[in-house]
Order: C-alpha cells, then structure tokens, then sequence
C-alpha cells in the first residue's frame, strides 16, 4: 500500500465540509452525488480529496478518482478499502454501478458484470459464481407449459387487489412463479409481507412462491424504487432491474409473460408498466423478449384497490372499512398488530 | 471445520489477493479462483489453496479468490484468516498451519 494515502469515512446525513468536494470531484468525472449513500470512503493527498466511493447499504456507487493520481495503487487501495468497510458493516456480497466504459477498472476490485444499459451503467457483483449459482437454483423449480408467468409483489400488506392479480394471472398460465420484495424497508417488514402473502394465494395450484432476492427489486437493482414514496424513479434503474429479470431469471424459469396491476393512482408506478413494456419486451437484448399483461385492478365501491390506501386507513384505525380491501388472514393480521387503542384515533 | 458465517481477508492490491469465504448452501467445500497470472501460476495457486484448507480441515464452505499474483506464503496467511474468521473459532492450534 502506498504509504501517503490516508482513507477515511464520511456520513453525508452528517453533512459533513467534505461533501462539496465529493461532489465536485463526481462532477469532474460526470457522475452525479447519490442521495441514498449511506458512507463514503475518501483519500486525501496533500490536503485535497483525490478519490471517493460510495457505498448504499451493499451497494457500491459514486466511485471516481482524481485524473492526475490514475495509474497508481490508490484505486485498488481505495476498492480493498470499500470492500472492507461493507464487510465491518455486515455486508458481503456487493454490487457496483459503474459507466460502461469503466467497466474493465472495476474487473480489477473483483466485480463481473451483470446487466448493461447501453451507453449508460453497467451492474457489477463482487462474484463470479452467484448469480449462476441462484439461476441454477430457480431452474430445479421449472415447469411444463406453454404459459409460464411471473409477478413481483411487494404486498405492503397483502390485498384483495394482490389476490385478484395473481388469481387471474394464475388462470392464465399453465404455471406462476410469484417473488416476494426481500428488502425491510417498508411499513410491513419482510417477514410479515411475505407471510401475508403466502397466506393469502392458498387455494391456488399452479403457483410457486419465492423469496425475494437481492437479484429482484432489490436496494441493488433497482434503487429507486426505494425512493417511490418521494415519488422519484430513475428509468435508466428500473431498466436494470427489468433487464435482470429478462436475461437471468425468466430464462431460468421459462417465464413468457410478466403480469402487474394497472396503475390508476401513481404516475410513478403508472410509468414503471411502461418501463416493463419497453425493458422486457420491446429493448434490444440477448434474451427473448417477454410478454407484460396489465391486469385491470380489482375495485370495491368503484375504487381500485391499493396497499397505500390500507396503509392509510390503518393509522386512523378504520378496520370496517379495512375489512373490504384485504383477506381474513391480512386483516387478522393487523387487527393483531395494530389493536385499536394504539392506532391514531381521530 | 465448517464455514459458518461470510469473512473476507486480504486487499485487491498488487502481490496481494481478497479471499471471500460464505457457508455452502450445497455442504461442500466449493473453490471459485480468479487471478490475474492464472495462465502461468493457476495451478499452483489451487494446490496452494487445497493444502491450506486441508490443514484447516476444512469440509464445507464457499471460497472465492481474487488475486493479484500474491506470493504463495501470503496466500496462505489469507486463506487462514479469512477461514478462521468464518468459522468463528476461538481456539486457533497455530502449530497445525504452519
């Protein structure tokens, strides 16, 4: 290790004086400052800031060096040093988004690629085999049939509107294949979200649930989809995520078709079905294209169900009206949870 | 011995290597290496890595390598830690390793 450089980590919730530096340097490499950055790991040389990198939960962005310190250790230094920091943090298996063009550089801290939108980023993961290895695992549960569908739910909780989406996507299809969103970062944890939703398709065949995974709307593949409450999405990310699911694990399943919702409400969500259209099918790609059915949502008193809406309810405590959006199992589950007397009554 | 936890030991840097250690989803012990001299040293490298894990007894585990034409006793000396650390073990025979 070159004896001179000196890494150390800054918070930007901190707003610490580094953070108009990072920004500058990102700026001179035409990247942009990443609101989700939970830590950077910078290196200062003679007092100024030559090098950063920036890791999102198990996500590794934001990463640039100054132009007239290339060509030496710092970067691998400055890799081995995020590395390291995620590992102190708990975090082993990373991601990396990086330009296209630098994906070579990024080889070198030992990231493969993944998926690529053309001319614009570039997914790594820090290994060779994981991927394969979870491809391999979702091939043991393929099935027959000439319809083999697919839907990602994240079920924040479990509706009748979730229930009425895989009902008809099922009966469409010789065989479904339903994921579960892995991250806790919603209302409903993880655990809760995916019991709900195991609960509430019993009755159904020809279905196989999974447990998400950091390959399916994940902190990784699709950041900003944890920013939808701030109603912000970046189509170049949802790309990401869609293309994922088209060149690794619909080939790992058979999947042909994708089914989601009809977005009436959200024009966040509302541009996502269109993003799938263009991801999953229309876009240039390897893999075969597959087919998005919109599902129309299903109504009470003219309304589309939404999960927004229960959450909404749910902190005045309105269970009468609950009881009309959700299965027996969901509401019993936040009759439980949230028992009247603690919800904000109004 | 078992992994039975993730742990990393080592840098990316030039003569050294990043040893990743994960418990096995398949109970066995899996080997992934990549190296920037595999085509001269591959060979070597792997025998180097087995002899270290054998030492260590150990059984299962996922081992991913990344190295960076790292010298043989450094391979070694990364592979045991980053081993030990997976395993979580707090009695250590350093006689054994050597």
């Amino acid at each position: 290790m070159n004896g001179t450089d000196d890494f150390y980590t800054v918070q930007p919730k901190d707003a610490p004086p580094e953070m108009e530096e990072i920004r500058k340097l990102l700026a001179s490499n035409n990247l942009e400052l990443d609101d989700q950055i939970e830590v950077f790991v910078v290196s200062r040389r003679q007092g100024r800031l030559v090098a950063c990198a920036g890791l999102d939960h198990y996500t590794i962005k934001c990463v640039a060096v100054a132009d007239d310190v290339r060509g030496e250790s710092l970067s691998l230094a400055l890799g081995s040093e995020v590395v390291t920091l995620a590992a102190a943090r708990g975090q082993f298996h990373l991601f990396l988004y990086s330009a296209p063009h630098n994906l070579p550089f990024f080889r070198g801290w030992g990231f493969y690629p993944l998926v690529e939108v053309p001319q614009r980023v570039v997914l790594m993961e820090n290994s060779p085999v994981a991927i394969k290895k979870y491809c391999d695992s979702l091939r043991e549960q393929r099935r027959p049939g000439r319809t083999i569908g697919g839907i990602v739910l994240n079920a924040n909780p479990f509706t009748l509107g979730h229930r009425h989406l895989v009902e008809q996507a099922a009966r469409a299809c010789d065989w479904l294949h339903v994921f579960v969103v892995k991250e806790d970062a919603w209302l409903f944890s993880y655990a809760d979200r995916f019991a709900l939703v195991a609960a509430g398709v019993k009755g159904i065949d020809n279905l196989t649930l999974y447990p998400g995974s950091d390959y399916v709307i994940s902190r990784a593949t699709f950041p900003g989809y944890f920013l939808k409450e701030k109603m912000i999405i970046d189509h170049s990310w949802a790309a990401i995520d869609l293309l994922l699911f088209r060149e690794y694990i619909a080939p790992a399943l058979g999947i042909t078709h994708r089914y989601v919702g009809t977005e009436p409400f959200d024009p966040v969500t509302n541009n996502y079905n269109a993003d799938m259209k263009h991801w999953l099918r229309h876009a240039a790609s390897a893999a075969a294209a597959i087919t998005v059915v919109e599902v129309p949502r299903a109504c009470t008193r003219g309304t589309a169900i939404s999960a927004t809406e229960v959450r909404g309810l749910l902190a005045h405590g309105d269970f009468s009206r609950i009881k009309e959006l959700v299965p027996t199992t969901t509401l019993q589950f936040l009759e439980a949870r949230f028992p009247l007397d603690m919800a904000a009554t109004r | 011995m078992k992994v039975m936890k993730e742990a990393i030991a080592g840098t990316l840097e030039s003569s050294d290597l990043l040893v990743k250690v994960a418990p096995s989803d398949k109970g066995a012990r899996e080997i992934v290496i990549q190296s920037e001299v595999i085509k001269q040293f591959g060979k070597q490298i792997k025998r180097v890595v087995a002899e270290t894990l054998d030492k260590l007894s150990v059984s299962e585990g996922s081992i991913v390598i990344e190295d960076k034409g790292a010298l043989d006793c450094v391979i070694r000396a990364r592979v045991q830690a980053a081993v030990l650390r997976g395993a979580g073990s707090e009695e250590t025979d350093w006689g054994t390793l050597s």
